[in-house]
Formats: C-alpha cells, sequence, structure tokens
C-alpha cells in the first residue's frame, strides 16, 4: 500500500467503512510510515478530541444544565402569558384589514399606465343574472358616465 | 431511535401525556435530552452561555409546536432539526461569526511529529492542555455552518448518516462529503498543534 491509499483507507476508517483485511493492510503501512501515522492519530483523534471540548463546556455549565426545566417552564409560561395577552380580536383583525385593503387597491390603483387612478362618487351592489345560471354580485359605480363593475363575484345560483 | 428503552416511559408516550395537558411529561423529555442537546449545541455555537439559551429555546419552540409532531417518526431527531436550526441562527447572531475568518495558511505543513505524543481523549486531560482546546475550538468555529452541525451531531452525539440528513434536510451524499471536509480541517488543526 502506497500514501495515497493509505490515505483514502485512513479516511474509510474514520468512518467506519473500512474491510478488516485493508484495515490489516493500512496497518502494516502505518508501522512503517510516520507521515501516514500522524495523519491516523489526527484523524482518529478529532472526534474524542472534540467531545471532550465540549464535555469541558458541560462541566462548566453543570448548574445551570441541571436548572435546565426550570428555565423552560418560565419560558412556557412566558409563552401561555402573552398569548393571554393578546385579545382575539388582534389576531383575527388582518382579515378585514386585508379586505379593505383590496376594496382600496382596486379603486384608486390605476390598472395601465394609460389610465388614471379611479376616484368613484357612488357605488351599488347589484346582483344579476348572467345567462340565467350564475349570480353574480357586483360593486358598481354609477358615476357620470357609464355604469362601471369594480368588482364582481360569481357563484352558483343556488 | 426512541428512548426510555431501559425501563424508562417512551417519547411517543411522553408527547402524548404532554398534548394532554401534563407538562411533567414534558420535563421528563427535557431532562432526557438537554445534555446531548447542549453537548451539540456547545458544539455548534462555541459558547456555553449561548448554548444554554439555543438549548432553552429550543425546548420552549419544541413544546409549542409538539401538535406537529408526527408519531412513529423519532423526537429526538425532530427535535434535533429545532435545535441545529436555533444554533446555527444563534451563531449567526453572535459576535463570534464575524471574528473567524477561515485562513487556509495556519493549517498547512505535513512535517512528521514525534512518535510519542498522544492527543487528549478527556475533558480532564483536554483540560490540561488548554492550548489545543483553543486550537479545535478555531478550527470548528472556522468551519462554515453546515459543515460544524454535521461534525458535531457524528461525532459528539454518534448520530448515524441517515439521522443526521434527515435532522438537516439534505442527502446522505451531502451528509459524507460536509463531514469529511469537516474531519479533514480538524485533523489539520490537531497535527498543526502537534508540530507547533
Amino acid at each position: 500500500m502506497d500514501c495515497r491509499a493509505a490515505l483514502m483507507s485512513i479516511e474509510a476508517k474514520a468512518d467506519g467503512l473500512l474491510p478488516r483485511e485493508a484495515a490489516a493492510e493500512l496497518a502494516g503501512h502505518l508501522a512503517g510510515c510516520p507521515a501516514c501515522s500522524a495523519e491516523d492519530a489526527a484523524i482518529e483523534a478529532a472526534g474524542p478530541v472534540l467531545r471532550a471540548l465540549t464535555g469541558i463546556r458541560a462541566m462548566e455549565k453543570a448548574p445551570a444544565l441541571d436548572a435546565m426545566w426550570t428555565r423552560v417552564r418560565a419560558g412556557i409560561e412566558e409563552g401561555r402569558e402573552a398569548r393571554r395577552r393578546s385579545p382575539w380580536i388582534a389576531r383575527w383583525v388582518w382579515i378585514p384589514a386585508a379586505a379593505a385593503l383590496a376594496v382600496f387597491a382596486l379603486l384608486f390603483y390605476p390598472a395601465g399606465t394609460d389610465r388614471s387612478p379611479f376616484h368613484p362618487s357612488t357605488f351599488d351592489v347589484a346582483v344579476e343574472d348572467v345567462e340565467s345560471d350564475v349570480a353574480t354580485v357586483a360593486l358598481v359605480d354609477k358615476g357620470e358616465d357609464l355604469p362601471r363593475v369594480i368588482w364582481i363575484i360569481e357563484d352558483a345560483k343556488s | 431511535m426512541n428512548e426510555g428503552g431501559k425501563g424508562g416511559i417512551p417519547d411517543d408516550a411522553l408527547i402524548r401525556t404532554t398534548l394532554a395537558g401534563d407538562d411533567g411529561a414534558f420535563a421528563e423529555l427535557v431532562e432526557r435530552y438537554k445534555g446531548r442537546a447542549f453537548a451539540v449545541a456547545v458544539g455548534i455555537v462555541g459558547d456555553g452561555d449561548d448554548a444554554l439559551d439555543v438549548v432553552q429555546d429550543s425546548f420552549i419552540k419544541a413544546y409549542y409546536k409538539l401538535k406537529e409532531f408526527r408519531f412513529g417518526s423519532n423526537f429526538y431527531t425532530w427535535f434535533y432539526r429545532l435545535l441545529v436550526n436555533q444554533a446555527i441562527d444563534r451563531w449567526r447572531k453572535s459576535a463570534r461569526s464575524a471574528e473567524v475568518p477561515f485562513d487556509e495558511s495556519w493549517l498547512s505543513g505535513d512535517a512528521s511529529p514525534p512518535d510519542s505524543f498522544a492527543y487528549p481523549r478527556t475533558p480532564e486531560d483536554l483540560a490540561r492542555n488548554r492550548e489545543l482546546g483553543d486550537a479545535l475550538q478555531f478550527a470548528v468555529d472556522a468551519l462554515p455552518e453546515y459543515h460544524r452541525a454535521v461534525i458535531v451531531l457524528r461525532e459528539v452525539d454518534g448520530m448515524a448518516y441517515d439521522e443526521i440528513a434527515k435532522v438537516l434536510g439534505c442527502s446522505v451524499g451531502t451528509v459524507m462529503s460536509r463531514l469529511h471536509y469537516a474531519r479533514g480541517k480538524l485533523k489539520e488543526a490537531l497535527k498543526t498543534h502537534r508540530e507547533g
């Protein structure tokens, strides 16, 4: 086994994917190659040293970690309190607000570049039959000019 | 894995009891996973206090999202997804994320070190070699966030590749390539320290 193959085997060994025969061959190479041996030692140590490092942090914070449920429970209670304080109307107010915004957008936003914003003076709601199988609800402007449909919903007549 | 196999109550049962209104069952889940969660969080954010906040926030988030949990899947995989995302968010907001630009040059070199060298393998041994701990932490901090998450989940938590893939929402191949990259960087950091 040459050093290049050994380095690939070292990586596979670290992943636990090196077959037994290849492991024996690698061990033979490592015994006579200080450079690959150092490589192997470092890669094998990465996991344990990382675990040791997090272990040190855990020991430093052990008292706070012991009290984790107290902290979590406090956070849960805080969340409940916040939900209790916010009235249900505040949670649903976006619906009429969104509807109002949509109507405003329809009324005052010019649809084409050559059209000026539409400022109707009067409105009427009409229910009309169209081809006698659909009921139509329309918001209609009966201004100075011809009646103009602003908003329309079609639904089954039933 | 559904914990509680050693005589304890299974996770699924604790979740059902929590959803029925018993917070004590959720306390049991917190006790069961807080240690592992902290190890993963501190591996990603680096700082112990930040890690405690991440663990706390993740459990609170899990409590309020518990009704979205799909029974039959692993609680800890589901919970770790929240935890890792929370940790990565925390890392991005922390000042430390801007402090550690990755510099390839300090990791280079392949000289043969003395044969007698042994890396510390326990917290006690590592505590006596603070410089090595700092060097490794620096190398971990310099990894891209999701590479860091992969190496921590694999080496600290001992998760299988497919579980890591579920937690991070990526393929097993991506997990393996990130792990290869991250492990290589940590290896170089250890070698450089050994040679220095």
